[in-house]
């Protein structure tokens, strides 16, 4: 509706259409392009010296390892439970159905902060709810990896849950039942049929939890501890080492981070146009059809 | 053997979509589950298919007890009112999709899946994407699917409640020309009286969470159990405390009949070869009475006419209910 409108408009004056465009470029330029091509420049202004300097520091490979594994694990994690609750909250009912599907966006609203410190006050190992028997049982989960990646997940929670649901709303349960009939048991139904419809709901909510996860800076920071070396995570090390006026290494992990979040957005560019001419193409069959 | 259904009971809330239903559908015939929509004959449907599950009652399928026996163990073939096909996979895939989960071997599946579009005549459409099919198209390939798992109850949820009117009466004639060569036991649910009449060697009508009667299109047509089966298998008006069908009433412009009820000719209506005249009697009420042209020429029926009404010798009719 808005684009019939908005084309409508612009057909009308081609002034106007300029105008438009200009001031969206103008938007994005100057709040997204510019700053991050500006670290892009500062990281290269001296040539790639500054950046293999940066690659060969051990606190940079450390924390962009440790950043990689946080995040892969919270991506995981997030994956199975995100596409298990999406077919909780779609395809079941329950009581309290709707205080959770708020809930789930709980994370979105909180502050990460205010994330890390709720989980500290639960986990922490002298005076956290389950920490202090954890940590009898020597399994240290603040100041630790476990407790980053927990932090973590828990800010990227919604991502992929919002991602799936809609798409399994607009599927409908027509195609499992037909599934059921002919014989499929619950895992078959959802390996051949659930998982096929929903599958690039899946690979982008998994694509943004990556960039989320991998940016993710408040929530870490607190249960993090900061233990120089060693649960310093990239995002982290960008602050310190600016701090620390080593201005060019905040520049050049800070354009991993970029690049890394541009590569994710790519990929999922490239993949995901011929499903969507496809399935758009379905919908605009489905609407003209005269069978 | 067939299919029996007893004392089923099922609601949605302080819906009652059945009512203690009791019914035997007979093996190897095509059955219609006819009403108006929100009747439970859908829902009747999905029950037979383990889709639903009942409060209380049981149902049994060629002798097998299946009331608690989920879906995919019934053997059932079922087919959606919006086809439900599988969007991503190709319209031989579709088919194949019941003997892949039997892990048929694959030669036998290849084989199956060609006979199958062979009698679906949809063998050149075989690679498709269903985006790429007719309505009509994805429908026969649903049935084609559901067929494939050579099921022993073949279920059809309003199959061609989707479709446009003419592609709707092409299926219908291919549907029962289907059964013939397939034998499977078959139930449609349909609201379409016409298409039940048509179509099906029995008929159970249901409304209300109730089974209103059984029988063959005939016997619902010419010894209606009630006067609801009677108006919903056509049109009806009331004469003199009767329904009767309205091309079943005589007219005269004498009162030669005895029994006969006069009335004043209130409007005519030329519709192709029918005319529709109505009539209000002395008592104030309207009937509708119906005939051909050229009966209504040679009667000289026309407004304002003065007429009197007997239903024909031999006419379907019911009592009036009170109620209705």
């Amino acid at each position: 509706m808005a684009s019939t409108a908005s084309t409508a408009v612009a057909r009308g004056n081609p002034v106007l259409k300029w105008v438009l465009r200009l001031v969206v470029v103008g938007y994005l330029f100057f709040l997204v392009g510019w700053p991050s091509g500006l670290i892009v420049r500062r990281t290269f202004e001296g040539g790639t010296q500054a950046f293999s300097d940066a690659l060969n520091d051990p606190d940079v490979t450390h924390a962009l390892q440790l950043s990689g594994t946080i995040a892969i694990f919270a991506v995981l994690i997030n994956l199975v439970f995100g596409v298990g609750m999406s077919l909780l909250l779609v395809r079941y009912e329950f009581p309290g159905k709707r205080a959770l599907s708020a809930l789930i966006d709980l994370p979105l609203a909180v502050s990460p902060i205010v994330v890390g410190l709720a989980l500290i006050l639960v986990y922490n190992p002298r005076y956290g709810w389950f920490g202090e028997g954890l940590d009898a049982h020597g399994i240290q989960i603040i100041f630790a990896k476990p407790g980053m990646i927990m932090a973590t997940t828990f800010v990227a929670l919604p991502l992929v849950i919002r991602e799936v649901v809609p798409v399994l709303e607009d599927m409908g349960d027509d195609q499992e039942q037909a599934a059921t009939s002919l014989g499929a048991n619950a895992w078959q139904t959802f390996w051949r049929i659930t998982l096929p419809g929903i599958k690039w709901a899946v690979v982008y909510g998994v694509v943004l939890s990556m960039a989320r996860s991998l940016g993710e800076f408040g929530a870490v920071k607190v249960v993090a501890g900061n233990i120089s070396g060693e649960t310093t995570t990239a995002p982290v090390l960008v602050q310190q080492k600016y701090q620390n006026f080593e201005q060019q290494t905040a520049y050049a992990v800070s354009f991993l981070l970029v690049a890394a979040a541009v590569v994710c957005l790519i990929v999922v560019a490239l993949l995901r146009p011929k499903d969507h001419t496809t399935s758009r193409a379905t919908a605009t069959a489905a609407l003209q059809e005269k069978p | 053997m067939s299919i029996d259904v007893s004392g089923l009971t099922k609601t949605f809330g302080d819906f009652v979509a059945l009512d203690d239903v009791t019914v035997s559908l007979p093996t190897g015939q095509l059955t219609a589950l006819l009403g108006p929509s929100g009747g439970g004959k859908s829902t009747l449907l999905r029950i037979i298919a383990g889709l639903d599950q009942a409060d209380t009652g049981t149902v049994t399928i060629e002798g097998r007890e299946a009331t608690n026996l989920p879906a995919r163990k019934r053997n059932v073939g079922f087919v959606f009112q919006h086809y439900a096909v599988f969007k991503h996979m190709s319209v031989a895939k579709n088919v194949a999709f019941g003997l892949e989960i039997r892990k048929r071997p694959k030669d036998e599946i290849e084989h199956r899946v060609e006979e199958l579009l062979e009698l679906v005549h949809l063998s050149q459409f075989r690679d498709r994407m269903p985006s790429q099919l007719s309505g009509g198209q994805r429908q026969r390939m649903a049935l084609a699917r559901a067929l494939a798992v050579e099921p022993s109850v073949l279920l059809l949820d309003e199959p061609f409640g989707a479709l446009d009117a003419k592609v709707r009466k092409e299926l219908r004639d291919w549907l029962r020309r289907l059964h013939d060569e397939v034998h499977t036991t078959t139930i449609f649910v349909t609201h379409d009286q016409e298409e039940a009449l048509e179509v099906a060697d029995e008929i159970v009508v249901i409304n209300d969470g109730r089974v209103e009667q059984v029988g063959s299109p005939d016997t619902l047509y010419d010894k209606p159990a009630n006067d609801f089966v009677m108006r919903f298998l056509g049109e009806t008006t009331d004469l003199a405390g009767q329904t009767v069908r309205p091309h079943d009433i005589d007219v005269s412009l004498s009162p030669g009949v005895l029994g006969s009820t006069q009335g004043t000719v209130t409007r005519i209506l030329r519709v192709g070869f029918e005319v529709r005249v109505s009539v209000v009697t002395e008592d104030g009420s309207d009937v509708l009475v119906t005939m051909t042209r050229t009966l209504a020429r040679n009667l000289g029926v026309e407004e304002g006419v003065k007429v009197w009404l007997t239903a024909a010798k031999g006419a379907t009719s019911v009592p009036v209910m009170a109620a209705v």
